[in-house]
């Protein structure tokens, strides 16, 4: 059954931008927010407040940028310049949003740069790793999925396997918008602020997201076996350009 | 959120019907909407069947890893934000000098400034006795003789005349 519907979107705060906030306005938030609360202590130079705000949100942080960069490593690394950057930035903290959604908003900026980079690097290189005699995510789910016994009961470390894969299959921006809504639970307006999109992008992106996944792993759900030839879903034009793997974007 | 109609054929508009059953999932419909597509979820056993599929596959996600994050993460990171305020505390320190040497110049310059403009305000303004004393000097060299008249419309008109424009020295 469908979940509660959530009340009305907030505005969308754009982050950097100087507003003028109230002093009762970020007194609201802080209230209501705990971890504004927390992030208006570090403004003002508290180091506890700061440590403290890591452990809430570094395992959270590591794992999305995990699934979203594909590496342990490197997730915990790109976690810490986004609290370095937190920090740096302390002074011009605006309390007119979830602290979440901020935080969030630098983490996909620095994943998004990451990222790009790594795409840069491969143009030049072109290097395929060895043993692995696949180029692409959506091929590495095909060929774990092919060959299997139809099985009914899927075993569990191999099921994430299946799921880790067809998440890695999807282009960047569908796959921080699943991770946004999935392991944190942010509504389509915070992950529209924290994305920079419009919310009805982020309805969009998730929407063919969702239906993405769903195809990659039903027929794997269902048979064991391969997804149909033609590799399942077309491409359609999308109204925000991403990056696509020949999955419908 | 505020939609468009949903169609009613779930055959038509595909992308338009999973983007609907989406946010219908993820409670991201407004009340109006929601009613909608639970009435097209009534009469369509289609659509009913695409709904199941799509939340089966999302709660597959759950089984993701969710990894904890180890003591010497945090640990680190406070080293490197500890680090980097550091780094720019000196960077602050560095430039300090340079920033106290501008500032005097620019006060030295101001205070010349202000004096210079002081200068010419009172030199403008401020009424000098000796040049006053200048002016009235011939009138002082003849004053024994001017004194013997009492009337000084008499004296004005002598003025007027011409009267009291020294004479050139004769010549030979």
């Amino acid at each position: 059954m469908p979940r509660e519907v959530r009340g009305a979107p907030e505005v969308p705060f754009p982050v950097g931008i100087a507003l003028v906030v109230s002093e009762s306005s970020a007194q609201r938030q802080a209230l209501r927010d705990p971890d504004v609360r927390l992030m208006l202590e570090v403004r003002g130079d508290s180091a506890e407040a700061f440590e403290e705000l890591m452990l809430r949100y570094q395992g959270r942080l590591v794992s999305v940028l995990e699934h979203l960069v594909g590496d342990r490593d490197q997730a915990e690394d790109l976690a810490q310049d986004v609290f370095l950057r937190v920090y740096r930035a302390r002074k011009s903290y605006v309390a007119g949003a979830k602290f979440s959604t901020w935080l969030f908003t630098i983490a996909n900026n620095v994943a998004s740069n990451a990222l790009r980079s790594r795409s840069r690097r491969r143009e030049v290189g072109l290097r395929t790793p060895e043993g692995s005699g696949v180029g692409s995510p959506w091929d590495r789910v095909i060929q774990a999925s092919s060959g299997q016994m139809p099985v009914r009961r899927v075993d569990k470390a191999e099921m994430r396997d299946i799921v880790r894969l067809a998440l890695e299959a999807l282009n960047e921006r569908q796959r921080m918008a699943v991770l946004l809504s999935k392991f944190e639970g942010m509504s389509y307006a915070d992950i529209a602020e924290a994305m920079e999109l419009s919310p009805q992008a982020v309805k969009s992106l998730l929407a063919r997201a969702r239906v993405n996944l769903r195809e990659v792993l039903e027929p794997y759900l269902d048979h064991g076996s391969r997804p149909r030839s033609g590799n399942g879903p077309k491409s359609a034009g999308d109204e925000e350009t991403g990056e696509g793997t020949g999955i419908r974007d | 959120m505020a939609d468009e109609p949903i169609s009613i054929s779930p055959t038509d508009d595909q992308a338009g019907l999973e983007e609907q059953l989406v946010a219908y999932l993820d409670g991201e419909l407004d009340d109006d909407c929601a009613r909608r597509v639970e009435a097209l979820l009534a009469g369509h056993p289609k659509a009913r069947e695409q709904l199941a599929r799509l939340e089966r596959t999302w709660s597959l996600l759950d089984g993701l890893d969710r990894p904890q994050v180890e003591e010497t993460f945090t640990r680190t990171t406070i080293e490197m934000v500890a680090l980097q305020e550091e780094a720019e505390l000196s960077r602050r320190r560095a430039q300090a000098p340079r920033r106290r040497v501008r500032r005097w110049v620019i006060g030295g310059v101001g205070l010349l400034a202000a004096v210079l403009a002081g200068f010419l305000a009172v030199a403008g303004f401020w009424p000098e006795p000796d040049r006053q004393f200048l002016r009235d000097l011939p009138l002082l060299e003849d004053y024994d003789e001017l004194n013997q008249i009492e009337d000084a419309d008499f004296l004005q008109m002598l003025y007027d005349q011409g009267l009291f424009v020294k004479d050139a020295p004769d010549e030979g």
